[in-house]
């Protein structure tokens, strides 16, 4: 008897809240939608990356709209390409402002966020940086701001713990020659050596480059007992693999890029020990995590790429809403210059993905998630704040 | 219409890119691969300046030609002397030296690229400003080049290109006209990347790679090369085919390939239909 109750008051329950919410969902599908647009690389060699962002955001807004929406109107998502490159970005973003007349849009990779940030300035409608690292983002002007922490955060933090936590006195650091590796070097040069350790190799390479053996040689002549590399998702298993080659076993560390399910993958057993960032919470700290991986996995059939990332990607959408439901409590319309002005009065957002965000001036400081590689799986290893 | 006039103004800077490009290959048959790093060496010369000094605007887009002509001298007089294959291999060591040398000083943002470029013109004006300004001189490469290949000068061009030795035991002499033709080339790509920099405000060395010669190239075969409006249709095509693709709001899945499919296809195409580009003549045609 008790076994039939209970479904059917959950039953009740659940017909109830249906009944309750779907006045909400019609009206918020019934009004006109919220265009948030997003500038990412859907086509390219960064692709992997830039179409599971949209797909993240899309998720979102899904969500999102079926909660009611964004001041009772549903969420829509308008991705636009850039491959990565700073001209298509200028395209897209051209496309927001004048064709589709949206007052604040989304961007990532560094180089597209530098080219469209005059375009932003000059035309008042906000960007909103959702990936790219470069220190410099938060100098590009009043129009443009970051929702992801610059790489002054996570490698700052990893240094100083690879000297005080770790143990680590001599580091050699291996970097990619573009605008992701010389900044993030530097800083973890300065941070490494302000914590009392010693850089022995601070050695760059080609972005183009596939064979690291006179680099690795040297470096390996210095006798580091940490190697930092700072490098893309292409190239840094590559280093590793002929690190490990070469005979080097030391401990190695990078920064999200490398928290990927690929990595592991590409480099199997060498990949144990290696040390990545994550400048979200994982499935340990957060609840929320392993259902919304699950979600993904039944609906793209694969993991993600980039959880972290991804997890930023669908946060900006809530971010956008408290924006947009702070305008609507105001009677304000939506525009850059209101939007700014949003962006700046809500300062605080709690953030279902990536838990709270502060925007403090044109930076994010957030919580520095480090985890390793345990028998062929990422394991978290310390939190950093 | 902000969209739009942002699209013409590129295709415009695009169309004095080919017009001179097509000048240097297409009538001098100097086969170089170095045009983007001339465009480089314009819209850094122009940006430095804009950053760094008070000079006027179009001052400092003229230093950025005046920059670019003369490394192409410095190019063109120390490999002018071979040509052919020997020319291809020293622009291009020209062009990824260069590059490198951009991508790795301070002084040029490093990678990283050149942002903060001043905007010099402010308010609504701006770029109908810019797009006239660069229709303007788009027309007027084209024009200019026009009449230098069509007058006496342009005569003795193509009597070098197609048989030098000729032309040389005429008592002409083939170095000076091809580090004209070069350095000519050369400065009106400085001029498009003076003009670039001051427009889009920031650039970076991976927007002037190698590949962008492929690109430029594209247009001047596609529009017909060694003609006077081929690359204007072949910019025209090039550009604003990928713009109208976008609009029909394909999944990415399929736009990749498509956007792929498309440029082979139109190359293919043109290889047998107009193996002589979109508004050359076909030789044989002409003959018989």
């Amino acid at each position: 008897m008790t076994n039939i109750v209970l479904p059917r008051r959950q039953l009740l329950a659940a017909t109830a809240l249906t009944a309750l919410a779907a006045p909400a969902i019609v009206r918020a599908q019934s009004k006109e939608p919220i265009r948030l647009g997003t500038a990412m690389p859907l086509t390219g060699s960064q692709a992997g990356y830039g179409a599971d962002f949209v797909t993240g955001m899309r998720m979102a807004a899904k969500d999102v709209t079926e909660a009611g929406g964004i001041a009772g109107r549903p969420v829509e998502i308008l991705a636009l390409d850039t491959q990565a490159d700073p001209q298509l970005g200028i395209n897209a973003v051209n496309r927001f402002i004048g064709v589709e007349k949206l007052p604040m849009y989304f961007v990532a990779w560094s180089p597209v966020v530098k080219a469209v940030a005059p375009i932003s300035n000059r035309e008042k409608v906000l960007a909103i940086n959702t990936g790219a690292n470069a220190p410099e983002i938060a100098h590009l002007g009043d129009y443009v701001y970051t929702a992801f922490p610059l790489a002054d955060v996570d490698i700052s933090k990893l240094a100083t713990y690879s000297v005080k936590t770790l143990g680590k006195k001599r580091a050699a650091v291996l970097y990619i020659n573009n605008d992701t590796g010389i900044d993030a070097a530097k800083i973890y040069r300065e941070f490494f050596t302000a914590a009392g350790g010693q850089i022995v190799a601070f050695e760059a390479y080609d972005p183009k480059a596939t064979e690291f053996t006179g680099m690795l040689l040297k470096t390996r002549a210095a006798n580091p007992d940490m190697v930092h590399i700072h490098g893309l998702l292409t190239d840094v298993p590559q280093v590793i693999a002929q690190m490990r080659q070469l005979g080097m076993t030391q401990r190695v560390s990078t920064y999200s890029v490398a928290y990927n399910p690929k990595i592991l993958e590409q480099l199997g057993a060498a990949a144990e020990g290696l040390i990545v960032t994550s400048l979200a919470p994982g499935v340990a700290e957060n609840p929320r995590l392993t259902p919304f991986i699950e979600r993904w996995k039944k609906e793209a059939g694969r993991a993600p790429n980039g959880l972290p990332y991804i997890q930023y990607q669908y946060d900006m959408v809530l971010m956008a809403k408290a924006m947009y439901e702070y305008l609507d409590k105001k009677g304000i319309a939506a525009t850059g210059e209101s939007l700014r002005e949003a962006l700046l009065a809500v300062k605080t957002f709690e953030l279902p993905m990536t838990g709270q965000m502060v925007v403090d001036g044109h930076r994010v400081d957030k919580p520095v998630y480090l985890l390793t590689v345990e028998k062929g799986q990422f394991v978290p290893l310390a939190t950093l704040s | 219409m902000e969209y739009l006039a942002t699209v013409a103004i590129l295709i415009a800077l695009y169309v004095i890119l080919a017009a001179s490009y097509n000048l240097v290959i297409g009538y001098g048959g100097l086969a170089t691969v170095a045009h983007p790093i001339f465009f480089a060496i314009g819209a850094y010369t122009a940006g430095l300046l804009a950053i760094h000094t008070d000079l006027p605007p179009v001052l400092n887009v003229l230093l950025g030609a005046v920059a670019a002509m003369a490394a192409s001298v410095t190019l063109a007089a120390s490999s002018l002397r071979v040509s052919g294959d020997y020319l291809l291999i020293a622009s291009l060591g020209f062009q990824l030296g260069l590059l490198q040398l951009i991508r790795n000083l301070e002084l040029t943002g490093g990678p990283g690229g050149l942002s903060n470029i001043p905007s010099t013109i402010v308010g609504a004006a701006r770029t109908p400003i810019f797009l006239a300004i660069t229709i303007g001189l788009a027309i007027a490469s084209v024009l200019a080049i026009r009449a230098i290949v069509q007058g006496p000068y342009g005569r003795a061009i193509t009597a070098m290109r197609d048989e030098e030795l000729a032309f040389t035991a005429l008592g002409r002499n083939a170095m000076t006209m091809k580090i004209v033709i070069f350095a000519i080339g050369c400065g009106i790509a400085g001029v498009a990347g003076g003009i670039y920099a001051y427009y889009f405000q920031y650039i970076s060395p991976d927007q002037f790679e190698v590949l962008q010669s492929a690109q430029i190239l594209t247009m001047v075969v596609l529009g017909g090369m060694g003609t006077a409006y081929g690359p204007v249709v072949g910019a025209l095509l090039l550009l604003a085919i990928p713009q109208a693709i976008t609009f029909l709001h394909l999944p990415p899945s399929i736009m990749a390939p498509t956007q792929g499919i498309i440029f082979t296809t139109l190359v293919l195409i043109f290889l047998f239909v107009r193996p002589a580009g979109i508004m050359g003549v076909d030789s044989s045609k002409v003959r018989s």
